[in-house]
Protein backbone atom coordinates (compact mmCIF):
# COMPACT_ATOMS: atom_id res chain seq x y z
CA UNK A 1 0.00 0.00 0.00
CA UNK A 2 1.56 3.15 -1.05
CA UNK A 3 1.81 6.03 1.58
CA UNK A 4 -0.17 9.26 0.87
CA UNK A 5 1.83 11.81 2.78
CA UNK A 6 0.06 15.00 1.38
CA UNK A 7 0.14 17.81 -1.33
CA UNK A 8 0.48 21.15 -2.29
CA UNK A 9 -1.80 23.12 -4.91
CA UNK A 10 0.05 26.04 -6.81
CA UNK A 11 -0.30 28.10 -9.79
CA UNK A 12 1.59 28.06 -13.04
CA UNK A 13 1.87 31.59 -14.20
CA UNK A 14 4.40 31.44 -17.30
CA UNK A 15 5.93 34.72 -16.40
CA UNK A 16 6.81 34.02 -12.97
CA UNK A 17 10.47 32.37 -13.07
CA UNK A 18 11.80 35.27 -14.88
CA UNK A 19 10.37 37.20 -12.87
CA UNK A 20 12.70 35.48 -9.87
CA UNK A 21 15.18 35.30 -12.45
CA UNK A 22 15.37 38.70 -12.87
CA UNK A 23 14.80 39.91 -9.33
CA UNK A 24 11.79 42.34 -9.93
CA UNK A 25 9.57 43.23 -7.58
CA UNK A 26 7.22 40.54 -7.25
CA UNK A 27 10.33 38.03 -6.81
CA UNK A 28 10.79 37.48 -3.53
CA UNK A 29 7.10 37.13 -2.91
CA UNK A 30 7.21 34.52 -5.75
CA UNK A 31 10.06 32.82 -4.12
CA UNK A 32 8.54 33.02 -0.91
CA UNK A 33 5.45 31.35 -1.28
CA UNK A 34 6.51 28.60 -3.77
CA UNK A 35 9.69 28.13 -0.99
CA UNK A 36 7.31 26.91 0.98
CA UNK A 37 5.54 24.58 -0.99
CA UNK A 38 8.93 23.37 -1.98
CA UNK A 39 10.48 23.30 1.86
CA UNK A 40 6.88 20.98 2.64
CA UNK A 41 7.95 18.54 -0.21
CA UNK A 42 11.63 18.26 0.57
CA UNK A 43 10.67 17.33 4.22
CA UNK A 44 8.21 15.06 2.93
CA UNK A 45 10.47 13.18 0.65
CA UNK A 46 8.08 11.75 -1.67
CA UNK A 47 8.66 8.90 -4.30
CA UNK A 48 6.83 10.08 -6.68
CA UNK A 49 4.46 12.87 -7.34
CA UNK A 50 1.04 12.53 -8.64
CA UNK A 51 0.58 15.89 -10.90
CA UNK A 52 -2.82 16.83 -11.46
CA UNK A 53 -2.54 19.59 -14.53
CA UNK A 54 -5.01 20.92 -17.37
CA UNK A 55 -3.47 20.29 -20.70
CA UNK A 56 -3.09 24.14 -22.46
CA UNK A 57 -4.57 23.30 -25.40
CA UNK A 58 -1.02 22.03 -26.02
CA UNK A 59 -1.30 18.42 -26.20
CA UNK A 60 -4.94 17.63 -26.42
CA UNK A 61 -6.74 19.66 -29.08
CA UNK A 62 -6.71 17.94 -33.26
CA UNK A 63 -7.03 14.69 -32.19
CA UNK A 64 -9.06 14.75 -29.43
CA UNK A 65 -9.55 16.47 -26.06
CA UNK A 66 -9.55 13.85 -23.37
CA UNK A 67 -11.65 14.62 -20.02
CA UNK A 68 -9.57 12.76 -18.07
CA UNK A 69 -6.10 11.40 -19.36
CA UNK A 70 -2.57 10.09 -17.61
CA UNK A 71 0.48 10.29 -19.24
CA UNK A 72 2.11 6.69 -19.17
CA UNK A 73 5.53 7.54 -21.14
CA UNK A 74 9.31 6.74 -19.58
CA UNK A 75 9.51 11.00 -19.26
CA UNK A 76 8.43 13.93 -21.13
CA UNK A 77 9.81 17.20 -22.32
CA UNK A 78 8.77 21.16 -21.96
CA UNK A 79 7.91 23.71 -21.74
CA UNK A 80 6.96 22.85 -25.38
CA UNK A 81 4.69 26.24 -25.53
CA UNK A 82 7.37 28.67 -23.81
CA UNK A 83 10.75 27.80 -25.51
CA UNK A 84 11.87 30.99 -23.93
CA UNK A 85 11.51 29.11 -20.22
CA UNK A 86 14.36 26.58 -19.16
CA UNK A 87 13.86 23.02 -21.08
CA UNK A 88 13.33 20.20 -18.40
CA UNK A 89 13.41 16.38 -19.00
CA UNK A 90 10.92 15.07 -16.80
CA UNK A 91 11.04 11.24 -15.35
CA UNK A 92 7.41 9.76 -15.38
CA UNK A 93 6.68 6.93 -12.94
CA UNK A 94 5.47 5.01 -16.22
CA UNK A 95 5.07 1.33 -14.46
CA UNK A 96 2.80 2.98 -11.37
CA UNK A 97 0.58 5.64 -14.18
CA UNK A 98 -0.16 2.69 -16.29
CA UNK A 99 -1.36 0.75 -13.18
CA UNK A 100 -3.39 3.92 -11.80
CA UNK A 101 -4.79 3.96 -15.33
CA UNK A 102 -5.68 0.53 -15.74
CA UNK A 103 -7.62 0.76 -12.17
CA UNK A 104 -9.46 3.56 -13.13
CA UNK A 105 -11.02 2.63 -16.32
CA UNK A 106 -11.69 -0.57 -14.13
CA UNK A 107 -13.68 1.26 -11.82
CA UNK A 108 -15.64 3.35 -14.54
CA UNK A 109 -13.49 5.95 -14.90
CA UNK A 110 -12.97 6.52 -18.91
CA UNK A 111 -9.12 7.67 -18.28
CA UNK A 112 -7.27 8.16 -21.50
CA UNK A 113 -3.41 6.93 -21.35
CA UNK A 114 -1.19 8.94 -23.64
CA UNK A 115 1.91 7.50 -24.41
CA UNK A 116 3.84 9.94 -26.16
CA UNK A 117 3.29 13.88 -24.51
CA UNK A 118 5.11 17.23 -24.15
CA UNK A 119 4.92 18.96 -20.78
CA UNK A 120 3.36 22.43 -21.14
CA UNK A 121 3.81 25.51 -18.43
CA UNK A 122 1.09 24.40 -15.72
CA UNK A 123 3.14 21.47 -15.83
CA UNK A 124 6.93 22.48 -15.75
CA UNK A 125 6.54 25.96 -14.17
CA UNK A 126 5.49 24.28 -10.50
CA UNK A 127 8.38 21.31 -10.98
CA UNK A 128 10.70 24.36 -11.95
CA UNK A 129 10.04 26.00 -8.38
CA UNK A 130 9.41 23.08 -6.25
CA UNK A 131 11.37 20.16 -7.83
CA UNK A 132 14.01 22.08 -9.91
CA UNK A 133 16.39 18.94 -9.73
CA UNK A 134 13.34 17.30 -11.22
CA UNK A 135 14.63 14.29 -9.18
CA UNK A 136 11.23 12.96 -8.21
CA UNK A 137 8.96 11.12 -11.22
CA UNK A 138 5.64 12.10 -11.85
CA UNK A 139 2.59 10.83 -12.63
CA UNK A 140 1.07 13.26 -14.75
CA UNK A 141 -3.23 13.44 -14.35
CA UNK A 142 -4.54 15.79 -17.31
CA UNK A 143 -7.92 17.13 -16.27
CA UNK A 144 -9.57 19.41 -19.01
CA UNK A 145 -10.10 22.70 -17.17
CA UNK A 146 -10.17 24.82 -20.31
CA UNK A 147 -11.80 23.46 -23.11
CA UNK A 148 -16.17 23.26 -22.90
CA UNK A 149 -17.14 21.04 -21.89
CA UNK A 150 -15.73 20.49 -18.26
CA UNK A 151 -17.02 17.36 -15.92
CA UNK A 152 -18.78 18.40 -13.42
CA UNK A 153 -16.76 19.16 -10.10
CA UNK A 154 -18.13 16.03 -8.25
CA UNK A 155 -16.82 13.61 -10.91
CA UNK A 156 -12.98 15.16 -10.48
CA UNK A 157 -13.33 14.67 -7.16
CA UNK A 158 -14.80 11.31 -7.10
CA UNK A 159 -11.40 10.41 -9.52
CA UNK A 160 -8.97 12.09 -7.09
CA UNK A 161 -10.87 9.50 -4.52
CA UNK A 162 -10.40 6.76 -7.05
CA UNK A 163 -6.89 7.34 -7.80
CA UNK A 164 -6.58 7.09 -3.71
CA UNK A 165 -8.22 3.31 -3.48
CA UNK A 166 -5.73 2.76 -6.99
CA UNK A 167 -2.50 4.07 -4.52
CA UNK A 168 -3.53 1.58 -1.85
CA UNK A 169 -3.47 -1.48 -3.58
CA UNK A 170 -0.17 -0.76 -4.37
CA UNK A 171 2.85 -3.38 -3.58
CA UNK A 172 5.47 -2.35 -0.86
CA UNK A 173 8.65 -1.40 -2.34
CA UNK A 174 11.66 -3.57 -1.33
CA UNK A 175 12.17 -0.37 1.03
CA UNK A 176 9.06 0.18 2.49
CA UNK A 177 5.81 1.95 1.21
CA UNK A 178 5.96 4.11 -1.83
CA UNK A 179 5.78 7.68 -0.35
CA UNK A 180 2.90 9.49 -2.65
CA UNK A 181 2.85 13.30 -2.61
CA UNK A 182 0.41 15.44 -5.11
CA UNK A 183 0.78 18.63 -6.50
CA UNK A 184 -2.43 20.38 -8.35
CA UNK A 185 -1.44 23.20 -10.80
CA UNK A 186 -3.72 26.16 -11.78
CA UNK A 187 -6.38 28.99 -10.52
CA UNK A 188 -9.68 30.25 -9.22
CA UNK A 189 -10.61 32.77 -11.36
CA UNK A 190 -8.87 33.88 -14.65
CA UNK A 191 -9.25 35.07 -17.70
CA UNK A 192 -6.65 34.80 -21.01
CA UNK A 193 -7.37 36.98 -24.51
CA UNK A 194 -11.04 37.25 -23.32
CA UNK A 195 -13.66 39.92 -23.57
CA UNK A 196 -13.09 39.64 -19.28
CA UNK A 197 -9.84 40.76 -19.41
CA UNK A 198 -8.87 43.90 -17.34
CA UNK A 199 -8.11 47.66 -18.37
CA UNK A 200 -4.58 47.23 -18.83
CA UNK A 201 -3.47 43.54 -19.35
CA UNK A 202 -4.44 40.60 -21.99
CA UNK A 203 -5.06 38.72 -18.36
CA UNK A 204 -7.74 39.50 -15.76
CA UNK A 205 -9.65 37.95 -12.69
CA UNK A 206 -13.26 38.20 -13.77
CA UNK A 207 -14.92 36.40 -10.58
CA UNK A 208 -13.06 38.00 -7.06
CA UNK A 209 -15.93 37.03 -5.06
CA UNK A 210 -16.08 33.38 -6.17
CA UNK A 211 -12.15 33.79 -5.66
CA UNK A 212 -12.34 34.80 -2.35
CA UNK A 213 -15.46 32.16 -1.68
CA UNK A 214 -13.15 29.37 -2.82
CA UNK A 215 -10.18 30.26 -0.41
CA UNK A 216 -12.73 30.72 2.37
CA UNK A 217 -13.83 27.43 1.57
CA UNK A 218 -10.56 25.95 1.57
CA UNK A 219 -9.19 27.26 4.54
CA UNK A 220 -11.88 25.87 6.04
CA UNK A 221 -11.47 22.23 4.86
CA UNK A 222 -15.04 22.35 3.54
CA UNK A 223 -14.19 20.22 -0.03
CA UNK A 224 -17.78 18.98 -0.58
CA UNK A 225 -19.26 22.71 -0.14
CA UNK A 226 -16.65 23.64 -2.08
CA UNK A 227 -17.65 21.06 -4.70
CA UNK A 228 -21.10 21.55 -4.76
CA UNK A 229 -21.00 25.05 -5.74
CA UNK A 230 -18.28 24.55 -8.36
CA UNK A 231 -20.93 24.29 -11.55
CA UNK A 232 -20.12 24.51 -14.86
CA UNK A 233 -22.22 28.10 -14.90
CA UNK A 234 -19.63 29.26 -12.32
CA UNK A 235 -16.27 28.15 -13.19
CA UNK A 236 -17.30 29.57 -16.50
CA UNK A 237 -18.14 32.98 -14.68
CA UNK A 238 -14.65 32.79 -12.94
CA UNK A 239 -13.18 33.05 -16.32
CA UNK A 240 -12.02 30.60 -19.41
CA UNK A 241 -9.18 29.06 -17.34
CA UNK A 242 -11.63 29.14 -14.15
CA UNK A 243 -11.90 25.14 -14.71
CA UNK A 244 -8.29 24.74 -13.68
CA UNK A 245 -9.58 24.30 -10.07
CA UNK A 246 -10.73 20.97 -10.93
CA UNK A 247 -6.77 20.38 -10.80
CA UNK A 248 -7.67 21.07 -6.94
CA UNK A 249 -10.40 19.84 -6.67
CA UNK A 250 -9.22 16.00 -7.92
CA UNK A 251 -6.30 16.70 -5.59
CA UNK A 252 -8.31 17.21 -2.62
CA UNK A 253 -10.50 14.40 -3.66
CA UNK A 254 -7.19 12.25 -3.56
CA UNK A 255 -5.63 13.99 -0.31
CA UNK A 256 -9.46 13.81 1.36
CA UNK A 257 -8.10 16.24 3.72
CA UNK A 258 -8.86 19.09 6.82
CA UNK A 259 -7.62 22.06 6.17
CA UNK A 260 -4.22 23.07 4.81
CA UNK A 261 -1.26 23.73 6.77
CA UNK A 262 -0.64 26.78 4.26
CA UNK A 263 -2.98 28.82 2.25
CA UNK A 264 -1.57 32.25 1.05
CA UNK A 265 -3.50 33.99 -2.05
CA UNK A 266 -2.08 36.46 -4.91
CA UNK A 267 -5.31 38.07 -5.31
CA UNK A 268 -4.55 40.53 -8.21
CA UNK A 269 -3.90 37.25 -10.07
CA UNK A 270 -6.24 34.77 -9.02
CA UNK A 271 -4.69 31.96 -7.80
CA UNK A 272 -3.12 30.50 -4.09
CA UNK A 273 -0.92 28.45 -2.70
CA UNK A 274 -1.51 25.37 -0.54
CA UNK A 275 -0.34 22.49 1.37
CA UNK A 276 -1.85 19.30 3.10
CA UNK A 277 -0.12 17.42 4.99
CA UNK A 278 -1.13 13.70 5.71
CA UNK A 279 -2.00 14.77 9.37
CA UNK B 1 -18.55 27.27 -39.30
CA UNK B 2 -14.75 26.75 -39.61
CA UNK B 3 -13.90 28.86 -36.96
CA UNK B 4 -12.04 25.66 -36.37
CA UNK B 5 -9.61 26.48 -38.68
CA UNK B 6 -8.77 29.58 -37.01
CA UNK B 7 -8.49 28.08 -33.98
CA UNK B 8 -6.23 25.41 -35.24
CA UNK B 9 -4.04 27.95 -36.78
CA UNK B 10 -3.27 29.61 -33.48
CA UNK B 11 -2.93 26.05 -32.12
CA UNK B 12 0.00 25.37 -34.66
CA UNK B 13 1.44 28.61 -34.02
CA UNK B 14 2.10 27.63 -30.62
CA UNK B 15 3.61 24.52 -31.36
CA UNK B 16 5.53 25.51 -35.00
CA UNK B 17 8.18 28.00 -35.15
CA UNK B 18 8.28 27.57 -38.89
CA UNK B 19 4.95 28.41 -39.55
CA UNK B 20 5.47 31.38 -37.02
CA UNK B 21 7.98 32.78 -39.59
CA UNK B 22 5.86 31.50 -42.68
CA UNK B 23 3.22 33.84 -41.08
CA UNK B 24 5.73 36.81 -40.65
CA UNK B 25 7.49 36.12 -44.49
CA UNK B 26 4.67 35.99 -46.17
CA UNK B 27 1.58 35.89 -44.12
CA UNK B 28 -1.16 35.98 -47.52
CA UNK B 29 0.53 32.44 -48.56
CA UNK B 30 1.11 31.01 -45.32
CA UNK B 31 -2.98 31.33 -44.87
CA UNK B 32 -4.01 29.67 -47.77
CA UNK B 33 -1.66 27.06 -46.80
CA UNK B 34 -3.30 25.84 -43.42
CA UNK B 35 -5.61 23.18 -43.20
CA UNK B 36 -8.99 23.15 -43.10
CA UNK B 37 -8.73 25.89 -45.03
CA UNK B 38 -10.16 29.37 -43.78
CA UNK B 39 -13.06 30.93 -45.35
CA UNK B 40 -12.27 34.35 -47.04
CA UNK B 41 -13.96 36.21 -44.04
CA UNK B 42 -11.78 34.44 -42.01
CA UNK B 43 -8.87 35.23 -44.04
CA UNK B 44 -9.38 38.68 -44.31
CA UNK B 45 -9.74 39.28 -40.17
CA UNK B 46 -6.38 37.40 -39.86
CA UNK B 47 -4.39 39.43 -42.19
CA UNK B 48 -5.75 42.90 -40.76
CA UNK B 49 -4.94 41.36 -37.40
CA UNK B 50 -9.17 42.07 -36.63
CA UNK B 51 -9.05 39.76 -33.57
CA UNK B 52 -11.94 41.51 -32.36
CA UNK B 53 -14.44 40.35 -35.66
CA UNK B 54 -13.10 36.74 -34.76
CA UNK B 55 -13.70 37.29 -31.15
CA UNK B 56 -17.29 37.83 -31.99
CA UNK B 57 -17.08 34.82 -34.55
CA UNK B 58 -16.19 32.49 -31.90
CA UNK B 59 -12.72 31.94 -31.97
CA UNK B 60 -11.20 30.19 -28.57
CA UNK B 61 -9.77 33.05 -26.91
CA UNK B 62 -7.16 31.28 -24.97
CA UNK B 63 -5.50 29.90 -28.18
CA UNK B 64 -6.25 33.60 -30.41
CA UNK B 65 -4.02 35.54 -28.06
CA UNK B 66 -0.81 33.42 -28.86
CA UNK B 67 -1.03 35.71 -32.25
CA UNK B 68 -0.11 39.23 -30.04
CA UNK B 69 1.75 36.72 -27.74
CA UNK B 70 4.04 35.50 -30.86
CA UNK B 71 3.72 39.29 -32.76
CA UNK B 72 1.60 38.32 -35.82
CA UNK B 73 -0.61 39.58 -38.25
CA UNK B 74 0.58 43.45 -37.07
CA UNK B 75 0.24 42.72 -33.57
CA UNK B 76 1.54 42.37 -29.37
CA UNK B 77 -0.18 41.50 -26.72
CA UNK B 78 -1.41 45.06 -26.21
CA UNK B 79 -2.99 45.91 -29.22
CA UNK B 80 -4.50 42.42 -29.40
CA UNK B 81 -6.16 43.39 -25.58
CA UNK B 82 -7.47 46.95 -26.94
CA UNK B 83 -9.24 45.56 -29.34
CA UNK B 84 -11.05 42.50 -27.85
CA UNK B 85 -12.04 45.05 -25.34
CA UNK B 86 -12.99 47.25 -28.30
CA UNK B 87 -15.17 44.52 -29.75
CA UNK B 88 -16.75 43.64 -26.44
CA UNK B 89 -17.57 47.64 -25.59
Amino acid sequence: MAQLIGGVGVPHTPHFPGIVDRGEPLAAEIGELYGRAANWLRQARPDVLVFFTCDHYYNFFVESIPIFAIGVAESARGPGDYRELRQYEVRVHAPLARRVQAHLVQAGFDVGMSQEFELDHPVTVPLHFLTPGMGVPIVPVFINGLIPPLAPAWRCHALGTAIGAALAGEPDEPGGPLRVAAIASGSFSLEIGGPRISAHSHTGVPDLDWFDHVLVRLGAGEVGELVKEATGEQLARAGNAGGELLSWIAMLGLLDPGPPEFLAAQRDFGHAFGIWGSG
Amino acid sequence: MSVYAVNKLCYRVVREPALRQFLTEDPEAALLAVSPPLTDTERGALLAGDVGTLSLMGANHFLLHQLGRFRLLGLDLQRYAERIRAAHR
